[in-house]
């Protein structure tokens, strides 16, 4: 009776809580297998049965899909605004396109004579001979200017101190001022523009 | 006496000379030897050798290929509107009818107001001047005197309120008067400034009585010393 009531103690050992197996004597057995119950209990599972589900509103329904779209779109915008916003030119790379792509881009190494090398050298040496000479020029251009105001202050000075002091004073309005610069061909008079006119408002450093 | 120096500067850049063409042209030879190959140019080159498989292999025309423009097709289109448009010329008509009055001359170089005055009994070309009145800086009287001679369309930039240049002279003793205290000479002081827009008036001064000159014309119509003393203070050295 003894080997029976072990043997039923570990196969029921679920329907208790505590340790069954250490222990073989002195807890209370339940057992559900003896007439005139015979009733297999289930497994100890620690839930509450399921709620009934409710019908929901429709109207309710769609209201949450569309506060979950709005949700969705505006972290969309989020994304797009901030891809809008130009990267600071530090942190730019160089486009994975151009990476890959090395092998196919790159230009046969051009066979340079020597003859052209020469040529070459001796350009550049002309070119930093005339470029000095400009700016010797250019200084030499600015001296004489700086000599020519100098001398007409003195002259000045000696006419009245009044009209040399007004004659000196900063004219603040003078600045900002700006001036576009000498373009290659003059504009058509009366050109329409096939792009139409447009005002350029891109920001500048 | 303040004048003033009205300049229009260069509104075309200058022809490069023999060097600067030659050092221009080894630039760009070097810059497109060390670049790498555009999209543009990696485009024509994969077509050439599809065109070129097509002809010796004769493989299936993909219809869709054909179609769209070629690189090459692209360039040619591109060849041919630059060449179809027509830029204005650098030598305008004033060039060709070497009006003076007119400021579209000599685009790529400065030109320099004169003004015909009246130096006691002559008739000589001069920049404009005029005698300063009492409470005036002397570039509020050189504004006034340029506003006086060529009306108010012209729209001018000073360059500050200090003068530029001075030029002294002595009048002749016909016109010195008699008292010893009176003026024996004259000093001029010169401000420049840059045009910006507008046009003389016609109605202050006629026709003959202004000239846009360049500098190589200066020389001839001003006298030698007033030449050298206005040179002294103006750029362009070529």
């Amino acid at each position: 009776m003894i080997m029976i009531r072990v043997g039923l103690t570990a196969a029921l050992c679920r329907l208790c809580i505590s340790d069954v197996q250490s222990s073989n004597t002195s807890t209370r057995l339940i057992s559900t297998g003896i007439s005139p119950l015979f009733f297999k209990a289930s497994t100890c599972l620690y839930a509450e049965p399921l709620k009934k589900k409710k019908r929901i509103d429709p109207a309710i329904l769609k209201q949450r899909e569309e506060r979950k779209k709005k949700r969705l779109e505006k972290q969309i915008r989020r994304l797009e605004r901030n891809a809008k916003q130009l990267k600071p030119i530090d942190e730019l790379e160089v486009p994975l396109e151009l990476v890959d792509g090395k092998k196919e881009r790159m230009r046969e190494a051009a066979v340079i004579t020597p003859a052209v090398e020469e040529e070459r050298a001796l350009l550049t040496k002309d070119w930093t001979r005339y470029k000095r000479k400009q700016h010797l020029k250019d200084m030499q251009m600015i001296d004489r200017l700086m000599f020519a105001q100098q001398k007409a202050l003195d002259e000045l000075r000696q006419e009245s101190e009044e009209l040399y002091q007004a004659a000196i004073q900063i004219n603040p309005t003078l600045l900002p001022f700006t001036v576009r610069g000498p373009v290659k061909t003059p504009p058509i008079k009366g050109y329409d523009s096939p792009d139409g006119e447009y005002t350029d408002v891109s920001k500048k450093w | 006496m303040s004048a003033v120096c009205l300049e229009r500067k260069p509104v075309l850049s200058g022809e490069l000379n023999e060097i600067e063409r030659k050092f221009s042209r080894m630039l760009a030879d070097i810059e497109l030897e060390n670049s790498h190959k555009s999209d543009h140019e990696v485009r024509y080159e994969t077509e050439t050798l599809q065109a070129e498989l097509l002809k010796s292999k004769s493989l299936d025309l993909d219809i869709e290929q054909t179609l769209q423009q070629t690189a090459q097709d692209f360039e040619d289109a591109a060849v041919d509107e630059y060449n179809k448009f027509v830029f204005e010329s650098r030598i305008t008509e004033a060039d060709k009818a070497n009006d003076l009055q007119n400021l579209e001359r000599k685009l790529d170089r400065h030109l320099l107001l004169l003004v015909q005055q009246k130096q006691w009994d002559q008739k000589i070309w001069a920049l404009p001047q005029g005698l300063q009145k009492d409470g005036e800086t002397m570039l509020q009287t050189a504004e006034r005197v340029l506003r006086e001679k060529c009306g108010d369309d012209l729209t001018v930039q000073f360059y500050g309120n200090a003068p530029c240049g001075v030029y002294k002279y002595k009048y002749p003793k016909m016109f010195v008067s008699r008292e010893e205290e009176g003026p024996v000479g004259a000093k001029v002081f010169f401000f420049k400034a840059q045009y910006i827009a507008g046009y003389v008036d016609h109605n202050k001064l006629k026709l003959q009585e202004f000239k846009w000159l360049g500098r190589e014309e200066l020389m001839s119509s001003l006298s030698q010393e007033y030449y050298r003393n206005i040179s002294q203070f103006l750029i362009d050295e070529e």
